[in-house]
């Protein structure tokens, strides 16, 4: 039995299970948020989402993100490069953790969604277990690969001392930022529950 | 109290027993946590808000890191940081580290405080509803946890060629990480509509 089965409806915002119809206008009797049996247009929203940061996941790691100008030379720093940097600097946890964080969990929220979205879409009855899975897995570190973005606004907030170094932002920072957005939003979008709706 | 419970990540439906005092009660089919004791007081609430307003003031009014090079120094705050990146032109990146690290924590005190300090003495804050519900969606956007690893990736980057000294900002940053989280455990919907539930005469 399942509440679309019963014509019971829950808001997913205070968690009160609502009858279907008994509400004018389908609102939560208990916070008034809108109730929707399933989020609307739930996998559209989310597959033209994750488009737009598979697309953008390229100038993210193709551009550079950050340009350290000095005394002696001038560099340009991609996520990746700066993953190096920290290598070669002598720490590799932390480069590990950079490259955990700005490379592999955006290509695997890109990637996991991207399966997960398919096979709803699909409605596949098999491995719905291991689907949630990895769509939870996907909500849960999604937030880690703002990392980045944070260490570059450090970066530049401090090095500002004109005369010896200074750290000016690129292009790549941004596209970044907006694959970082638009994962998250498309983790939101996603309703879970498709993954268990059986065809009608 | 219906006697049904859905699940809000599969739909299945539960037969709804008792209310759980001590365990949690998970969905029989996607493990979801379905209910938890519900058992915070609301004072408790207030006092982690309250706390974590102190620490995020603290957070924003010392420096964070203080770089030394050349006898020259230069500290960045919470939220100088998201300044660094305006003042470069980025503005739509310095508005994302501006709301996950100062706006979205600062939201989610103050909608609590104001709606749970009159709410403890059974009264409604004007909006509560709304204002509930915009909490609940700000929350997930609260990255300060975040920004201490990416304050301390950058802490390593610069500590190869200039003196970096913590700041007092650093470490009320980390308790406000450890406050936010306790505040979030113990306002959760279902708490916040059994206490409102509660006062309901």
């Amino acid at each position: 039995m399942t509440g679309r089965s019963l014509g019971l409806l829950v808001c997913l915002e205070c968690r009160a299970t609502v009858r279907e119809g008994t509400v004018a206008q389908a609102r939560c009797p208990r916070c008034f948020a809108r109730l929707h049996a399933r989020k609307p247009h739930s996998l559209g929203v989310t597959a033209l989402l994750l488009l737009g940061a598979a697309i953008l996941y390229v100038p993210a790691n193709v551009l550079p993100v950050m340009y350290t100008d000095t005394f002696f030379d001038a560099e340009k720093d991609t996520i990746m490069s700066g993953v190096l940097v920290l290598l070669h600097s002598g720490s590799w946890p932390i480069a590990l953790l950079v490259f955990i964080a700005s490379i592999v969990v955006p290509l695997l929220k890109i990637i996991a969604l991207s399966v997960v979205v398919y096979s709803a879409w699909r409605r596949s009855p098999r491995r719905r277990r291991q689907r949630t899975e990895l769509y939870r897995l996907v909500e849960f570190i999604g937030r880690w690969s703002m990392l980045d973005i944070y260490a570059i606004s450090l970066l530049v907030t401090l090095v500002q001392i004109q005369s010896l170094a200074s750290i000016v932002v690129g292009w790549g920072a941004l596209a970044f930022g907006a694959v970082v957005v638009l994962t998250l939003l498309a983790t939101r979008s996603f309703d879970e529950r498709l993954l268990w709706d059986t065809a009608p | 109290m219906p006697s049904v419970i859905v699940c809000p990540a599969c739909d299945l439906a539960h037969r709804r027993t008792a209310e759980p005092t001590k365990g949690r009660t998970r969905c029989a089919r996607c493990r979801v946590l379905l209910q938890r004791p519900e058992t915070a007081s609301i004072d408790t609430a207030i006092a982690f808000a309250a706390c974590a307003l102190v620490l995020l003031v603290l957070s924003n009014v010392y420096p964070l890191v203080t770089l030394h090079a050349n006898g020259s120094s230069r500290e960045a705050t919470l939220i100088g940081a998201a300044y660094g990146l305006y003042s470069q032109g980025y503005q739509p990146l310095a508005a994302l580290v501006f709301l996950t690290t100062v706006m979205a924590p600062f939201a989610q005190i103050a909608t609590l405080l104001y709606v749970l300090i009159p709410l403890r003495r059974n009264r409604r804050a004007r909006g509560q509803n709304i204002l509930f519900r915009l909490l609940t969606h700000a929350r997930p956007w609260t990255f300060v946890e975040v920004f201490m690893l990416g304050a301390l990736v950058a802490i390593v980057r610069l500590s190869a060629f200039a003196r970096i000294e913590p700041g007092i900002a650093l470490w009320s940053c980390v308790l406000l990480m450890l406050s936010l989280s306790a505040l979030t455990s113990v306002t959760s919907p279902e708490q916040f509509w059994a206490w409102v539930e509660r006062n309901r005469p």
